[in-house]
C-alpha cells in the first residue's frame, strides 16, 4: 500500500496471460453459478482480496511476481470462492424475503378469519330478525334421509318440521364455522404479532394490505351477486349467508385499502436500527 | 490449525470477525487471524461464499463502500446475526467443554 493509501504500483494488475491473479479471475467467472449480478459481485470482491493480499505481500519483501502467485495460492481453489447453486428443484428464498411471506400469510389469513367471523355476527343478527331460513335455505323434502330428521330433530325439539330442524342445523352449522374462522383468524393474528415482536421487524409498504384489500373486494362483490341472486331467485331463503358475509368483506377492503394507503410509498421492507 | 477442523465453524468465526465491527473480506480474514495468532490456516476465498449465505440468511448486511480508491463490498453484523453469535458462543462453551472432557479423561 503506497503512502496516500492507494493500491501501490509493484505489485498491481498484471493484464498477461500468465499472470496467476488473471488466470484465478478467469477460472473465478468460469465456475460461478447464479444471476451475472451475483458472478460480478463476487469476481469484484475476490480481485479486491487478492489486490490486497498481493500488496501486502509485496510489503513483506515478496517480489511482485511471488506475492501474486502467494495471494492466489492463499485464495485456494476457484471452486471454493464461487457461491453453490441454489439445489436443484428448491427455491430457496432469502430469509428476509421468507419471514415477509410467512408474517404476510399470518396477517391476510388472520384478517379473512376475522372477518369471516364479523360475517357470523351479522348472520347471527339476520337470523335473529328473519329467521332460520334467512340463513339456510329448506332443502326440498325427499333430498334428506329420515335419519338425518330424527337426528335434526333430537338436536331442535323445538321445530315443528323436519325441514324447519334441518334449516336451523345448516344455520347454526355456518355460525358455528364462522366463529371458529375468527378465533383462527385472532389466533393467526396473535402469531404473527409475537414473530415480528420477536424478530423486531418493522414491517412498511403498501403491498399485503393492497393485495387483501383487493381479495376482499372480490369476494364482496361476489358474496353479494350470489345474495342478491337468492333474494330474487328463492325470494330471500339463504340469501343471509353470501349477504354477511359480502358485508364482512366490504368492511375488510375499506379497512385494508384505508391501510393501504396510508402504507403507500414506504419501502418494501427495513429494520430497525441496530441499538449503539 | 487445519482447515477441515475450521470449516464447521467458519460461519461462527465470522459473525465474531464481524462483531468487532463492520469490514470487507479481506480484512475479516485478516481479523481471524490475527485472533488465532497466526494459527489459522484457510483457503481465503471460501470465506466469500460463507458470508454472501450468511447474508442471505439475514445475519449480515453489506453495502457497497468506497475506500483507497477501490470498490469493496462492506460487511455488518445485523441483530439477528447478533443473536445468532450469542447463541453460538453458548453452544460452542458446551461442546468445547463437553469434547475436553471426553478426551482429557480418558485414558492415555
Amino acid at each position: 500500500m503506497s503512502a496516500d493509501g492507494s493500491p501501490g504500483m509493484s505489485a498491481a494488475a498484471d493484464d498477461s496471460p500468465d499472470d496467476p491473479v488473471e488466470a484465478y479471475l478467469d477460472a473465478v467467472l468460469t465456475c460461478s453459478p447464479g444471476s451475472p449480478r451475483q458472478v460480478r459481485r463476487t469476481l469484484a470482491e475476490v480481485e479486491a482480496h487478492l489486490t490486497d493480499s498481493a500488496q501486502a505481500l509485496h510489503d513483506a519483501g515478496l517480489s511482485a511476481a511471488a506475492a501474486r502467485t502467494e495471494a492466489v495460492r492463499r485464495m485456494g481453489p476457484p471452486t471454493g470462492a464461487v457461491d453453490r447453486p441454489w439445489p436443484a428443484g428448491g427455491l430457496r428464498l432469502p430469509a428476509p424475503v421468507r419471514r415477509r411471506l410467512l408474517l404476510a400469510v399470518l396477517q391476510l389469513g388472520g384478517i379473512a378469519g376475522l372477518f369471516l367471523g364479523l360475517a357470523g355476527a351479522f348472520g347471527a343478527a339476520i337470523r335473529a330478525i328473519w329467521g332460520t331460513t334467512a340463513i339456510a335455505t329448506p332443502f326440498p323434502s325427499g333430498s334428506y334421509s329420515q335419519a338425518d330428521c330424527r337426528r335434526w330433530l333430537a338436536a331442535y325439539p323445538a321445530s315443528h318440521d323436519c325441514t324447519a330442524a334441518m334449516t336451523a342445523d345448516h344455520a347454526a352449522d355456518f355460525l358455528r364455522n364462522a366463529a371458529v374462522a375468527g378465533l383462527l383468524g385472532i389466533v393467526a393474528l396473535a402469531v404473527r404479532q409475537l414473530l415480528k415482536r420477536r424478530r423486531r421487524t418493522v414491517l412498511a409498504g403498501a403491498l399485503e394490505p393492497l393485495v387483501g384489500a383487493g381479495l376482499a373486494a372480490l369476494c364482496a362483490v361476489g358474496f353479494a351477486g350470489a345474495g342478491f341472486d337468492a333474494v330474487t331467485v328463492t325470494r330471500g331463503q339463504g340469501a343471509g349467508q353470501p349477504l354477511a358475509l359480502a358485508l364482512a368483506a366490504g368492511c375488510a377492503a375499506v379497512l385494508l385499502a384505508g391501510t393501504a394507503r396510508r402504507s403507500a410509498g414506504q419501502p418494501f421492507w427495513r429494520r430497525r436500527p441496530l441499538a449503539g | 490449525m487445519k482447515g477441515d477442523l475450521i470449516r464447521g465453524h467458519l460461519d461462527s468465526l465470522l459473525l465474531a470477525a464481524l462483531a468487532i465491527g463492520p469490514t470487507h473480506g479481506y480484512e475479516v480474514i485478516g481479523r481471524m487471524k490475527h485472533a488465532s495468532g497466526g494459527e489459522l490456516e484457510l483457503a481465503e476465498g471460501s470465506v466469500y461464499p460463507a458470508l454472501h449465505r450468511l447474508e442471505q440468511d439475514g445475519l449480515l448486511s453489506s453495502t457497497a463502500e468506497l475506500t483507497h480508491g477501490r470498490r469493496r463490498r462492506v460487511y455488518a453484523l445485523t441483530e439477528a446475526g447478533q443473536r445468532a453469535l450469542a447463541d453460538r458462543r453458548v453452544e460452542w462453551r458446551r461442546f468445547s467443554s463437553m469434547v475436553s472432557h471426553m478426551l482429557m479423561e480418558a485414558p492415555a
